[in-house]
């Protein structure tokens, strides 16, 4: 029990450290690039008094380090500033946009998964068949794949030349109570199969080569040799152990979702924090920018802790490691 | 097959390098070598671009043509070539993956190497590195691009400065297997320079890896330059793929107009698949035992 007490404590130190160098790694860039958002506002336009007036404003004038402090104070306490274009607090800005990201992400990392691991081990257990061949290929493509296009093209086909879904936004105005929820999933289904595309290739190609170890190693043999059904060994024996390379790649593979998803809920005008990104590119609302790195960086290390305790709750060994 | 090839050239030449045996293997690989072709079409088209097709600009008055002869990939919003916008773009997005991986590995293999070669680096080069790794890029991307302005110097330093703790990490984990072999022992023993010992004996044995990173982080680069000008932040004087999508999006013709989106979308995606399927018949040729099969 201790064992997994002081594994949990360690995980969380990291993760708290994680967190530590995102935000510094913020400060810094927002200090030293010439995009000051804080200079910015201070035009030179102005007269010399008005400019210091400015700067003492936002605590401009103080030294870097006295600077960084009260950053950290603010962001402790949850203030990511005011947005430039809307006048409001960041964090209400993000908040209400942060549902819509979770639930995409998250949505399209089950579907993953659920599609992946079928496909891993139908191509693991037909080494070099056709399946096997087409889930490879598949897989460098998918892959390699630029997730907008992936986007665009689901939108053109399923959403305005078939009509079968709607082709942005995450609900209808005007739909309540059960239909609502219904709508809800309607307006997921594309982003969220445009995310799944892109994931699944290194899913399935990751789990089919640990699976194809897995069932060369000793205990699969045996347990072939005990007369054991073939469907049984992969899914009972073989696959439990192949699938902890695969949680693994969850955690290494979140950033890249989040990056994902940033493009796909502008593709879809989804309201997530990657749509609201997008909108604060281009109005050049930098405390929003900010803030949204600094919220997605916490999601993603969230998740990844999530992900390395359940591998360790999988995983004895891992656990003491 | 090889092994004989390999054989006789062993007898008669007696001079069969490693790198000849990997080219050689490589060369009777048909994916491998499409892919190549594919990369070298790309590359001189990138390069010779004012020769394929004059510089898409100014307004056409045919707006929204489909694909014909005239206009082989059919024309935008505000009647320019397609083509012309896919072949140009093709040099921003090369000259873009060509730089920043160049400057991602630069930065990556000489932080990985100094890593493995000092312990006493090495553990602050692994944490940083799985900090980095651990964050999602992209935004952090979107940030820096959007507060130093988009141009091409910013994109190439935004994702080479991102990408390079990918390198490191794949680089490192190849040369601190080496480091412990015993001739880097022999190599310190002739009393030769840390300097010296990293360049003769160290950066030869990671240099395979460093050539497949090369591939990877320069497809990756391409995707990275294509998203944030996607976004909006791109180099808004030229051409790129990203740029072409960024457009269509943004005057909705995406949702009338397949080929808007299409052939970029197509260009890109044989460039990285071709990337990527050369890294990898590299790798399969470089292994001794895939190349028995």
């Amino acid at each position: 029990m201790t064992q997994v007490v002081r594994f949990t404590a360690r995980r969380l130190g990291r993760a708290l450290l994680t967190v530590w160098f995102a935000v510094t790694v913020t400060f810094l860039l927002l200090r030293l690039l010439p995009g000051d958002p804080a200079l910015a506002v201070a035009s030179p336009n102005m007269t010399p008094e008005a400019r210091l007036e400015l700067l003492r404003q936002y605590g401009l004038d103080e030294p870097l380090l006295v600077q960084y402090g009260k950053y950290l104070w603010q962001l402790l306490h949850g203030n990511l500033g005011i947005s430039f274009a809307r006048q409001v607090p960041v964090s209400d800005v993000l908040m209400e946009r942060l549902p819509w990201t979770l639930l995409l992400t998250f949505s399209s990392l089950l579907v993953t998964v659920a599609v992946g691991i079928p496909l891993g081990v139908l191509a693991a257990t037909r080494p070099r068949g056709f399946l096997d061949r087409f889930t490879q290929v598949g897989g460098v493509i998918g892959q390699s794949l630029f997730v907008p296009s992936v986007g665009i093209f689901l939108l053109f086909f399923l959403g305005l030349k078939l009509h079968l879904l709607p082709i942005g936004g995450s609900y209808s105005p005007g739909v309540y109570g059960p239909a609502w929820y219904l709508d809800v999933l309607k307006h997921l289904i594309l982003p969220c199969l445009s995310l799944m595309l892109v994931q699944l290739g290194s899913y399935v190609l990751t789990l089919r080569s640990t699976l194809i170890d897995a069932l060369g190693e000793d205990y699969c043999v045996l347990a072939r040799a005990k007369g054991m059904p073939n469907r049984k060994v992969v899914w009972k024996h073989a696959l439990r152990n192949a699938l902890l390379p695969t949680t693994t790649l969850v955690g290494l593979q979140l950033g890249y979702l989040v990056g994902g998803a940033v493009l796909t809920e502008t593709v879809f005008a989804y309201p997530g924090i990657g749509r609201g990104i997008y909108e604060a590119v281009t109005q050049l609302d930098f405390p929003v920018l900010q803030g949204a790195f600094v919220l997605l960086a916490v999601t993603v290390v969230i998740a990844n802790m999530l992900t390395d305790l359940t591998y360790g709750v999988l995983d004895p060994r891992v656990r003491t490691a | 097959m090889t092994a004989t090839v390999a054989g006789l050239d062993s007898v008669t030449n007696d001079q069969v390098t490693a790198a000849r045996a990997t080219w050689a293997a490589f060369r009777r690989n048909p994916l491998g070598m499409i892919s190549v072709g594919i990369l070298v079409l790309l590359v001189i088209v990138a390069a010779c671009a004012p020769l394929i097709a004059a510089y898409p600009t100014g307004y056409g008055d045919q707006v929204l043509q489909a694909p014909s002869g005239a206009h082989w990939f059919g024309t935008d919003n505000l009647g320019r070539d397609i083509f012309a916008e896919v072949v140009w773009g093709a040099r921003l997005s090369i000259v873009i993956a060509a730089l920043s991986s160049a400057l991602a590995i630069a930065i990556g293999v000489v932080v990985a190497v100094l890593g493995a070669y000092f312990p006493k680096v090495d553990s602050i080069v692994g944490t940083v590195v799985d900090l980095c790794l651990s964050l999602p890029v992209l935004p952090l991307m979107i940030l820096v691009a959007a507060l130093a302005g988009p141009s091409l110097v910013t994109l190439v330093l935004v994702i080479a400065f991102f990408s390079w703790p990918e390198v490191t990490r794949v680089v490192r984990s190849q040369a601190l297997s080496v480091v412990r072999l015993p001739y880097m022992d022999a190599a310190r023993l002739t009393g030769g320079s840390s300097i010296w010992i990293i360049r003769k004996h160290l950066l030869p044995a990671v240099a395979p890896v460093i050539v497949v990173s090369v591939v990877l982080t320069a497809s990756r680069a391409v995707l990275s330059a294509a998203g944030l000008a996607f976004l909006g932040l791109g180099d808004p004087t030229s051409w790129s793929w990203g740029r072409i999508l960024y457009e269509a999006q943004q005057s909705g013709a995406m949702q009338s107009a397949w080929w808007t989106t299409l052939f970029p979308s197509l260009a890109m995606l044989a460039l990285v698949v071709s990337a990527t399927l050369i890294s990898i018949a590299y790798n399969d040729a470089r292994n001794p035992r895939a190349r028995e099969d």
